[in-house]
């Protein structure tokens, strides 16, 4: 049957070298690390001003490419999983053109005797399956626990089925969804897996989203969440997705047009390497050694990151229009119907900036629900020190960062540091969760999870 | 039982299925191996890399092909004249994959891995004699004679197939089909093209495939084409492709799936037209035209 079908996955991977997924584990280049000249936040090494946080050379690079196989920490040979699709209660009425996206689908990685649970919330935009989900689901499975692993409140499979709003990225909007899910997801576990415990991490966003949802249950009690450890997340959302809008205005430029330059050069460099690679067909492992050989500097890292991470928000983006009827892109009268061409709408989202969706999505859905809101207390809505009290009274939360995480700057490093004192570890290595499954990185976690955090040194 | 399956598929297709939540298992994930994979390839490239460095006649073959620019990319949209029909059999690709290939390899799937391996290595071994001929037509005879070895290993000593012998003697499949014979012969992709159950493709490599099924039928070895096995031959053939095959219809989510994979497919089979032309560049096409027509 499908020769063409089998291409797919290929074909994905051809997205994940052309915009270069974060990801990514696979391919380490074979170039040196290239120096790690800072980029402090006023040098224009990206020719970014602020775009980049705390990113040097080496950070941007890690996201990129993620932990190189050999100092990743020692993996299960197998992992048991099965993947959990359901309804819920409160979801919205789902519109024609997302009918695929009427279940949550989330992941189970089940031990076959009673054992503490730990759900992992994904980053920005993604699902409850990604590579880098992949390896802490791994690990954490090889020490013993129970592995749900669960989508993004951003990802649009998340939106449609479990967000009582269809409007994402509001911290306690989202953190209250999740929670919901989490009760529900909980309480149709299949019988034989015996929960003893519950713990909860994130990586990126799905950090906040962790911190926010134990911070819920504290109130609340309905699962009695335990610890939580925060994996490189934002303190102000806001803050770290302007600065990603800043990082592409700068590498990739403004409108769709900048984005269509940007793919003819990737599209015209892979297609030269491909000639001269004497290979048959298009694989896997040809794009990521093309990703490899493509990205050198840094502002083709920085163009990669900031293009990985405009992709994953315009399906946000779309959504939200549509359930708000804010008629940005979609005419709140005539949305468009499964059928119809939607690729103008893509090639408009392409060159619309976050901003744009926080003004004009957004601002007026939430503005409109709570009367005594106005933009700027949305803006601080959706901080992290809405929990200050519980992340420094409460020794059950953690966090993992890194000194060069291009979504936080300095004050924002040193605010978690002060907040969580000896609760948090800063690497200096791994940018924006280039550090995940390394040896230390799982050490840490898994010690942080089981309260032997921290250490006492002997 | 004939009507009772029809209605068992109506309403699979249809959704009816309704549980508030099910639970799927899917394959084992293998942590330790793929990061051994991942070393390994990187490993390879770091050698291939610095033996490109080393060797001078590859750099100057490299240099004797003009380049291509940016300006030689196709442009981001995408021919697609058929997208109204195109879209509708998308949607009922993913519904039908949905509701019956997939659990049909999921079933597939708890046969023991050597039964797998063994029917997965017939229909590869089946598939070299379209591969001599195809390679044959293109005139790449090395890899046409690559094939003729490895039919002639596995049908033999592999057991009829079941075995893949050829491989473990490096000589490792290099599958091509009458689609890149067309590539080959210079035809364009033509318009995008969904194709029921098969799914994305374009007109050019629509026709290939039906070519290929040709050439199968045409020559009908030991009658497994047209004998009365051939029906349940060709389900056990795609159901075990299936199974090999790890892409889920809108596990992305995404509203604009049908647009990205259009996008990919159409690029990745002119990133490739381009390697079998690599002598002469692609024929230029005006800025403006969309990418495949």
């Amino acid at each position: 049957m499908s020769a063409s079908l089998k291409l797919m996955p290929i074909a994905l991977a051809l997205t994940a070298t052309m915009v270069l997924a974060t990801e990514s584990n696979d391919p380490p280049p074979s170039q040196p690390v290239s120096e790690s000249a800072p980029i402090s936040e006023s040098t224009p090494a990206t020719g970014s001003g602020s775009g980049v946080g705390l990113a040097d050379s080496a950070g941007l690079r890690a996201t990129v490419f993620g932990a190189p196989p050999q100092d990743m920490a020692p993996l299960p040979a197998k992992v048991p999983l099965s993947e959990i699709n359901i309804e819920l209660p409160w979801r919205l009425p789902v519109p024609g053109v997302l009918w695929f996206d009427g279940k949550l689908r989330v992941w189970l990685s089940a031990q076959d005797r009673p054992a503490p649970l730990a759900i992992v919330i994904s980053g920005t935009g993604s699902d409850g399956n990604t590579k880098t989900i992949a390896v802490l689901r791994a690990a954490l499975y090889g020490a013993g626990y129970h592995v749900l692993t669960m989508p993004s409140p951003t990802f649009p499979g998340f939106i449609v089925s479990a967000s009582r709003t269809g409007v994402a990225g509001d911290l306690m909007q989202d953190g209250s969804d999740l929670y919901g899910a989490m009760q529900e997801i909980v309480a149709h576990l299949p019988r034989k897996v015996r929960v003893t415990d519950i713990d909860v991490l994130g990586y990126s966003l799905g950090g906040a989203n962790a911190a926010i949802v134990k911070s819920i249950d504290a109130t609340e009690h309905k699962l009695k969440i335990h610890r939580v450890v925060m994996i490189n997340p934002p303190v102000s959302l806001f803050s770290s997705v302007g600065r990603l809008d800043r990082l592409f205005a700068a590498t990739i430029g403004p409108g769709d047009r900048a984005v269509e330059l940007l793919y003819r050069r990737l599209y015209a460099q892979i297609a030269n390497l491909y000639r001269a690679s004497d290979r048959l067909e298009l694989d896997e492992n040809f794009l990521y050694s093309a990703a490899g050989a493509t990205l050198k500097t840094d502002a083709e890292f920085s163009a990669a990151i900031a293009m990985t991470f405009r992709l994953q928000l315009i399906d946000m983006f779309f959504i939200g229009d549509l359930y708000a009827k804010t008629g940005v892109i979609t005419d709140p009268a005539h949305p468009p119907k499964v059928g119809d061409s939607l690729e103008d709408i893509q090639s408009d989202l392409r060159a619309k900036p976050f901003a744009d969706y926080f003004t004009r999505v957004f601002a007026p859905y939430y503005l409109m629900r709570r009367p005594d809101a106005t933009s700027a207390s949305l803006i601080e809505a959706n901080r992290l020190d809405i929990i200050t009290d519980a992340l420094r009274d409460d020794g059950d939360y953690y966090a993992q960062a890194t000194g060069n995480d291009l979504i936080i700057n300095r004050r924002e490093l040193s605010w978690l540091q002060d907040t969580l004192g000896s609760r948090i570890v800063v690497y200096d290595h791994g940018g924006h969760l280039g550090e995940i499954g390394e040896r230390q990185q799982v050490a840490d976690m898994l010690d942080m999870l089981s309260g032997r955090w921290p250490r006492s040194t002997p | 039982m004939r009507a009772a399956v029809l209605v068992g598929i109506a309403l699979a297709l249809g959704g009816c299925a309704a549980h508030v939540a099910s639970i799927r298992r899917v394959p084992d994930q293998t942590p330790a191996a793929d990061n051994a994979a991942a070393a390994a390839n990187a490993a390879a490239f770091a050698e291939a890399a610095a033996a490109e460095s080393g060797n001078e006649s590859a750099q100057e073959a490299q240099a004797a092909l003009p380049l291509l620019t940016p300006a030689d990319a196709p442009p981001l949209y995408t021919y697609d004249p058929w997208e109204r029909l195109n879209r509708f059999t998308y949607r009922f690709n993913a519904r039908f994959d949905e509701a019956i290939f997939l659990p049909a390899a999921d079933t597939y799937r708890r046969a023991p891995r050597t039964i797998r391996a063994g029917v997965h290595n017939f229909f590869g071994n089946l598939a070299e004699i379209d591969s001599i001929v195809n390679y044959t037509l293109q005139w790449r005879l090395k890899y046409g004679l690559r094939s003729l070895e490895r039919l002639a290993i596995n049908s033999t000593i592999g057991i009829g197939g079941l075995f893949d012998v050829a491989t473990k003697l490096k000589l490792p499949g290099t599958p091509t089909g009458f689609a890149t014979t067309l590539a080959k012969w210079g035809m364009h992709p033509g318009p995008y093209l969904v194709i029921p159950l098969l799914g994305p493709s374009t007109l050019r490599d629509g026709v290939g495939y039906l070519a290929d099924y040709g050439v199968g039928y045409g020559i009908n070895i030991a009658n497994l084409y047209r004998g009365n096995i051939s029906w349940g031959l060709l389900v056990v053939n795609g159901i075990d492709q299936r199974a090999n095959i790890d892409f889920r219809y809108y596990s992305g989510g995404s509203p604009f799936e049908y647009e990205t994979i259009r996008f990919l497919y159409v690029r990745r089979r002119l990133i490739e037209d381009e390697g079998l032309h690599s002598k002469v560049p692609a024929k230029k096409t005006a800025d403006e035209t969309p990418a495949g027509k």
